[in-house]
């Protein structure tokens, strides 16, 4: 009797064990899921010029200390944020990956769907002007509007022909 | 030899000189023996650059280390292959490097043309030796790689003294990969000078814009091969030797090459609208000007200091020159414009919305909004130290956020464009061509995406990456039945007979499929997976279906060198696969390590070990390993880029029929595509 409560108090302990391992293995698995998910928003200061999770130069301690540094934090639980202004209070705005979406770095995020928007704009416009031009007049006098006369340009194209040769 | 270097260069720009001044005076005079002495001055000054840069690769096999460059980049144990890369290594080096690639060109230029076009080759020798004149200003008299060592001797005067031996080249660039890759960027850089010289000498000579775009596009293919094989050199060296598992990081000096492709891309496209309808001639030439002030651009970025990147020469004042240089051409060619514009007066007419024009300025659109994208994104780190006093970093991250749906965009558009024809298209022609792909494309779609990939823009880039594919696929397909219907060769035969019969549209066909293919190793990027492990001797490490055993250790010790290796056998579904050794070596000569990272790639994935050195807190060795899907797709499509350029460079073949059952000597001359079937001719004539 005394043996098969033994056998299942060990049974039990070995179990608690295991799962606590597990479970610990797993927070551990998160946490640096986590700290390497923070980490790829953040740059590596030894002016490599690569995110913080990427930097692999050979002897680079800068991003050593860092990821260090990081994976303190979130072992802490720190949120997001807090680490942000934990980094650039140290190593100022330049330690971003990507500009925050705030202030001056805003342009940056705007300025590419602004040239998009801008130049979409302008190329339907340019179509919707030429098909005009094409419904307007026919092709044989295009070109005429040109400050050169049609006669200069048609003897400089001669001229071309004459001169070059592929 | 390093007087007869610094002799070589100066005369060099002497002749350069006389070809630019002797150029313009024969351009007013019209004096054919001014002509011809600018001309032969122009190719003095290119055979003075090869002496002048053959003494430097001279200097430095024969270990002379009494001059500064050569002792800063090299050292007795260097392997010799490494030495001829010591040339482009630093500064001084690499400006001379430019000067000879451009020289290479221009000779080229002046001799295949000297027969030839007289009336344009004066302007265009003359912008020629204009840019040489700069270059050779900054071999002369701000970068001279011939400087010696000197120190004051007793009675004051300076003397000369040898070190013992070198500094060494730096580890990075001791890798195979680095002894072509800057060549062949460089190549493409310097390429460019090509077509910016005839289009501006073209609108300095009020040609009315059409000749010019025919005498440059075999440079200005040249140039963008060569720019295309530099930027995927310098990525596989990028994933090859610097260890972060990854092969384009947005580095400034990446994006710097990146520039003038998009541009010069832009415009390989653009110019097609103005050699079939006439189209769009300032807008050519202007692109051309801005392809070519991008690579003075991307240089003076690199060698300024104006944004830090780990590529980047040191910081100096060699970039005031570049942006004076730069300010001088845009002056010109602005100048040049306004007073000729009237000569590109363009005949711009469109019938429909839906026609090849249109796409074509949606490409144009997209590639100029992508470059514009990359700039302003480079160059904001310096813009927002000029606003706010705080330099703010703009990463991988937003540039991948950025130009991944522009990247799409242009798929799509790689796709459908071809398919379109000039003018218009028919709701009959767009069922025709679109219907088979956008099915085959969804299907795929549904299909990957059931196999796990859930991730958004891999999924839409796998759909449209098939999309494409059926869409040049559909094109070749359709065309060499035709031809083996007539000739009786098997489909791959007369697939083949269809690309010569028409190299320019069908090598651009195999242009856009290797393309897709690198979009197809991009789109794996989203499912690289890492881990990082301390290891002894015994240890396991898993990732994915691989198991990494660590065997052990040994060393050794090279000439220049001496590694450490991880001896690591790779287990995958628990069968033994094979041996890898990722290393870490140290050079003695400058006390710098370096990576030597082990890949064991297949089309799937890439999986990729690097021996990252010892974790500082348990001293135990710490192996790094990565599992990339599909990164070699990215270098095959490299391959087929180059292979696709090749072939539109080739002359077209006329056509011949062997009529199927025929006796021998039954050739007929095929008399034109108009034989064909009627969709096949018209297709022929426009590529």
């Amino acid at each position: 009797m005394i043996k098969r409560r033994v056998v299942a108090v060990s049974l039990l302990i070995a179990l608690s064990a295991s799962s606590a391992a597990l479970f610990s293995s797993r927070v551990q698995a998160q946490q640096t899921d986590r700290a390497k998910q923070i980490g790829g928003k953040f740059m590596c200061m030894c002016s490599c010029n690569q995110v913080l999770t990427q930097c692999n130069h050979v002897g680079c301690t800068t991003s050593a200390s860092m990821l260090k540094e990081l994976d303190g934090w979130v072992a802490r639980g720190d949120s997001e944020t807090v680490i942000t202004s934990a980094f650039v209070q140290e190593f100022g705005t330049k330690v971003y990956a990507e500009p925050p979406r705030s202030g001056l770095s805003l342009v940056a995020w705007s300025l590419p769907t602004v040239y998009l928007l801008l130049g979409t704009l302008l190329v339907i416009f340019v179509i919707w002007r030429w098909r005009s031009r094409a419904l307007l007049r026919p092709a044989s006098v295009a070109g005429r509007q040109s400050g050169v006369s049609a006669q200069d340009l048609e003897r400089a194209r001669r001229r071309v022909a004459q001169e070059t040769e592929d | 030899m390093d007087v007869f270097g610094s002799f070589a260069l100066l005369l060099a720009f002497l002749c350069a000189g006389y070809a630019f001044v002797g150029g313009i005076a024969a351009i007013r005079t019209r004096h054919p023996l001014l002509v011809k002495s600018a001309r032969q001055a122009g190719i003095a000054a290119c055979g003075l650059i090869f002496l002048a840069t053959g003494s430097l690769v001279y200097l430095f096999f024969s270990d002379s280390y009494w001059v500064s460059y050569v002792v800063s980049h090299s050292n007795r144990d260097l392997a010799t292959f490494y030495k001829i890369a010591a040339l482009w290594s630093g500064q001084e080096g690499s400006l001379l490097f430019w000067s000879f690639l451009l020289a290479i060109y221009v000779i080229s230029v002046l001799l295949v043309y000297r027969n030839k076009n007289g009336e344009l080759m004066p302007y265009v020798g003359v912008v020629l030796a204009g840019v040489q004149i700069f270059f050779l200003t900054l071999n002369n008299f701000v970068a001279n790689p011939f400087k010696v060592l000197a120190s004051p001797g007793a009675n004051g005067a300076l003397e000369i003294f040898t070190r013992a031996d070198g500094n060494g080249l730096t580890p990075l660039l001791q890798y195979p990969e680095m002894v072509i890759h800057p060549p062949n960027l460089y190549s493409g850089y310097t390429g460019f000078t090509i077509p910016f010289a005839f289009a501006l000498g073209a609108l300095l000579a009020r040609y009315p814009g059409e000749k010019w775009i025919h005498l440059t596009r075999k440079w200005t293919m040249i140039a963008w091969c060569f720019q295309t094989m530099g930027i995927l050199l310098g990525a596989h060296w990028a994933y090859a030797v610097l260890g972060w598992g990854g092969y384009w990081g947005w580095d400034p000096v990446e994006n710097a090459s990146l520039l003038p492709w998009l541009t010069g891309t832009a415009f390989l496209h653009s110019v097609m609208m103005q050699e079939k309808r006439g189209m769009m001639k300032v807008w050519n030439v202007w692109l051309v000007f801005t392809t070519f002030m991008l690579c003075i651009l991307g240089t003076l970025l690199t060698r300024s200091g104006v944004v830090s990147s780990v590529h980047a020469f040191a910081q100096s004042s060699i970039g005031n020159y570049f942006v004076g240089f730069l300010l001088l051409v845009f002056a010109v060619c602005l100048v040049a414009y306004v007073k000729n514009r009237d000569y590109l007066k363009s005949e711009n007419q469109l019938d429909s919305m839906v026609s090849r024009e249109s796409s074509f300025l949606f490409n144009n659109l997209i590639l100029l909004v992508s470059c514009i994208a990359v700039l302003s994104g480079t160059l904001f780190p310096v813009f927002s130290e000029w606003f706010s006093s705080s330099r703010i970093s703009v990463g991988a991250p937003f540039f991948n956020k950025v130009n991944i749906p522009i990247g799409l965009i242009l798929l799509f558009l790689t796709g459908v464009g071809p398919l379109l024809a000039w003018r218009k298209t028919s709701t009959d022609s767009l069922k025709r061509n679109f219907g088979w792909p956008v099915v085959v494309a969804l299907i795929a779609g549904v299909v990957v995406f059931v196999l796990g990939v859930r991730e958004f823009f891999s999924l839409v880039c796998l759909t449209l990456c098939v999309f494409v594919t059926s869409t040049i696929g559909m094109e070749f397909f359709r065309g060499a039945r035709v031809i083996r219907s007539r000739s009786g060769a098997s489909l791959l035969a007369s697939a083949v007979d269809l690309t010569m019969r028409n190299t320019r549209r069908y090598g651009g066909y195999i242009v856009h499929m290797g393309m897709v293919l690198i979009f197809v190793g991009l789109a794996g990027a989203a499912f690289n997976r890492d881990t990082q492990k301390d290891m002894q001797s015994g240890s396991t490490l898993d990732i994915g279906q691989y198991r990494l055993l660590l065997q052990g250790f040994d060393s050794k010790a090279e000439k220049n060198y001496t590694s450490e290796r991880m001896i690591v056998e790779v287990w995958r579904d628990n069968k033994p696969l094979m041996m890898l050794y990722p290393e870490r070596r140290f050079f003695q000569t400058n006390e710098q390590s370096g990576t030597m990272v082990a890949i064991y790639s297949t089309l799937r994935e890439d999986l990729y070990i690097v021996y990252a050195g010892e974790n500082p807190e348990t001293r135990q060795p710490v192996i790094h390993a990565y599992l990339n899907p599909l990164v070699k797709w990215i270098w095959l499509g490299g391959l087929v880029v180059v292979l696709g350029t090749l072939v539109t460079l080739l002359p077209n073949r006329r056509a011949v029929l062997v009529l199927a059952g025929a006796p021998e000597g039954a050739r007929v001359q095929q008399p034109s595509a108009q034989t064909l079937a009627p969709s096949i001719a018209l297709r022929e004539g426009h590529d």
